[in-house]
């Protein structure tokens, strides 16, 4: 009988600590590089190309936001990086930008796409890979707890601000018979018949509804069959402000005083330049949000002048919404408080944190999500703005609140 | 129908929207007579026109008319630009019809580059004269006025000019005007100048009514084609006949029937012109060789 005796050489002892430590380094040392780790948010930005307004407004609140958080030392000693892409508004760009993000960059949540088209591509894919996901885009089935349980909406949803308008037009300016158009886009065509639907519902008489193709020269032949049939508001569902500054003109021309309630496109600051004088541009009241408006004293509410004054002279209002950078610096700081509280970048911390929230005081809105309503403004704080008494993004109430 | 409510408009602005389409017809007509090249630049020059004269009028706050003189010179450099990358390269195989490709291809890179470079958004147009209200408001008879002027001067200059007459015999004949002696390549070269010239000017004088917009390049092209094919191919006149035609038709069904059924109608119009007659209103069915 032979016994193996195994002796270990000082040599191997020395070469298998090495080793040893080598390899385990990186398990020791984890918790304290996820200490240090960035948290990078992924901004998925229309910020070029025909819809790229949006975007550049939010941008200016992200930015903002993201510069103000690091300055103060960051989450929890982690600095915001942010991970933008430009997706020109193109779904497929934005497809490939959020596979990117996901799979190279890393991040840990995404805010955007900011525009419908875009998120109707990019919804499920975030989905799969279980990102949380703040967006602002109207389109009904973009919130879906069952199917997108990591996707939260944090502006109105298209059936919000038709039902703000629609209450702005029966209760405040009591018209009952009504026109409503749309334009010939997907949008424009698809809102308009939602809205027509649910005006009739409501018991109200829709004395004209068409899609109006929105480079027509001449808005005279609709703005005359619209009056003949004796409508007593014109609801307007258009992101074109070619449209709307020509539908404004012809109104004038037939000197006829019928308001113009609706998208928030019709107060663009486009507008002005395009309207034959600024009396065309009265009486058109639009989509707007209650912490953006000026009551009748000419006063926003305190949260948004306070925001106003500490960030004057660092961000440009003069071509924007308020709403929109509103909303950027909002994303911004709940995926920051997301982090703080629960103490984990992990995507499943961040999901649960959003839908614990009851009444969030955002700067843009008071946010309220659970794991079965992820369309989190409050319809109550959408209002109506005369669209041409912009300043610093921020429109005057319209008549009647 | 009730003239001051109803036909007044539709003739003010069916006449305003048809003599642009007309102009934009005239474009792809002179490029077409020179080099046997049906140019999509055409509406692009069209947009530029209205583009251009905001940019240089309003913007910069240059005065009328040297914003309309730099307006009409920039248009034409860009037509020369097209004879040289999208259609010199391809006319050697003019029966593969590759310049489909390449004007249209350059089309959408003037249109891409207006888009980034200005606004995706509509941007005013400048008052040039202040004249006129309502129905007779300046922006209706101004594009009119541009397209009597246009063809007024294309057809004094084909018929008392020498370079006038040398266009004409290189569009009849190309290699009989080349063995003649006449310098082809430069009559072409100049022809763009020329189209690009007229595009611009169709823009520069409709730019009140379409305002300075990059998707109008796109629209131009369409509608613009549609005179060239109503009028006959290469046709000037039919081409002016078949823009204000269609203008008309086309604001008539806007009143008549909604903005919709205005193009479902005007599409409706030209299949049967076309199934009618083949070769368009004004044009004439050539000799093929069998």
């Amino acid at each position: 009988m032979t016994i193996l005796r195994r002796t270990i050489s000082r040599r191997a002892f020395t070469a298998g600590s090495a080793g040893t430590l080598a390899l385990g380094a990186p398990l020791l040392s984890r918790p304290a590089l996820a200490q240090a780790e960035p948290l990078r948010i992924g901004w998925l930005a229309a910020l070029t190309g025909p819809s790229s307004a949006p975007a550049v407004g939010f941008n200016r609140g992200v930015v903002y936001a993201v510069e103000a958080i690091n300055a103060g030392g960051g989450v929890k000693g982690r600095k915001i990086e942010l991970v933008t892409r430009d997706t020109q508004g193109d779904p497929t760009k934005a497809v490939n930008a959020t596979q990117e993000m996901i799979s190279a960059a890393k991040v840990h949540a995404i805010w955007g796409p900011t525009n419908s088209g875009e998120a109707l591509a990019t919804t499920p894919i975030m989905a799969r890979f279980k990102m949380p996901n703040l967006h602002p885009c109207v389109v009904n089935s973009l919130i879906d707890t069952a199917k997108y349980p990591n996707a939260f909406r944090m502006a109105p949803s298209n059936s919000q601000w038709d039902d703000a308008v629609r209450g702005y037009v029966l209760k405040i300016v009591k018209a009952k018979k009504v026109a409503v158009i749309g334009d010939t886009t997907g949008y424009g065509t698809t809102a308009a018949g939602d809205s027509v639907t649910a005006f009739k519902k409501d018991g109200a008489d829709v004395v004209y509804t068409a899609q109006i193709d929105s480079t027509q020269p001449d808005m005279m032949p609709d703005m005359l069959r619209m009056k003949n049939a004796g409508a007593e508001a014109i609801v307007m569902w258009s992101v074109s402000t070619g449209m709307a500054a020509r539908m404004f003109n012809a109104r004038a021309a037939l000197n006829w005083d019928v308001p113009f309630v609706g998208h928030p496109s019709l107060g663009s600051g486009e507008v002005a330049g395009l309207i034959e004088k600024p009396a065309n541009w009265e009486k058109v009241y639009v989509i707007n949000y209650r912490s953006c408006s000026f009551d009748a004293a000419g006063k926003l509410p305190t949260r948004t002048q306070e925001f106003l004054d500490k960030s004057k002279g660092k961000i440009d209002l003069t071509n924007t919404l308020l709403w929109w950078v509103a909303s950027g610096v909002d994303v911004i700081e709940i995926f920051a408080k997301a982090v703080t509280e629960t103490g984990s970048s992990n995507s499943e911390d961040i999901i649960k944190f959003l839908n614990a929230q009851t009444k969030y005081p955002g700067l843009f809105g008071t946010y309220t999500w659970n794991t079965g309503e992820h369309n989190g403004f409050p319809t109550e704080e959408i209002v109506m703005g005369a669209a041409n008494s912009s300043k610093d993004g921020a429109l005057k109430l319209a008549p009647g609140y | 129908m009730d003239f001051g409510a109803t036909l007044l408009p539709i003739l003010a602005s069916g006449l305003a929207v048809g003599a642009i389409y007309a102009l934009i017809g005239v474009t792809y007509n002179t490029m077409y007579s020179t080099s046997r090249v049906m140019s999509f630049t055409s509406g692009q020059l069209g947009m530029l026109g209205g583009v251009l004269g905001s940019l240089f009028i309003l913007r910069l706050g240059m005065p009328l008319i040297v914003g309309f003189v730099l307006t009409i010179m920039a248009c034409a450099i860009v037509g020369v630009v097209t004879e040289f990358i999208a259609v010199r390269p391809v006319l050697k195989s003019l029966d593969q019809h590759l310049y489909v490709l390449s004007t249209l291809a350059l089309a959408l890179m003037i249109q891409q580059f207006t888009a980034i470079e200005w606004s995706t958004e509509p941007q005013p147009f400048p008052r040039l004269f202040g004249l006129g209200s309502g129905s007779f408001d300046e922006k209706f008879w101004l594009p009119v006025a541009a397209c009597a002027f246009t063809i007024g001067a294309l057809e004094l200059m084909q018929r008392h000019t020498l370079v006038g007459r040398a266009f004409l015999a290189v569009s009849e004949d190309n290699f009989a005007a080349r063995s003649l002696g006449l310098p082809e390549r430069n009559l072409r070269i100049a022809s763009y100048a020329l189209a690009g010239a007229i595009g611009g000017l169709a823009g520069f004088a409709g730019g009140e009514l379409m305002l300075a917009f990059f998707a109008n390049g796109g629209q131009y092209n369409f509608y613009g084609f549609v005179p060239v094919a109503l009028g006959g191919l290469g046709n000037n006149r039919g081409s002016i006949v078949g823009g204000l035609a269609l203008g008309l038709f086309q604001q008539a069904a806007n009143f008549l029937v909604g903005g919709v059924f205005a193009s479902v109608a005007v599409f409706i119009a030209f299949i049967i012109v076309l199934l009618a007659a083949p070769q368009g209103l004004f044009g004439t069915s050539t000799a093929r060789r069998v």
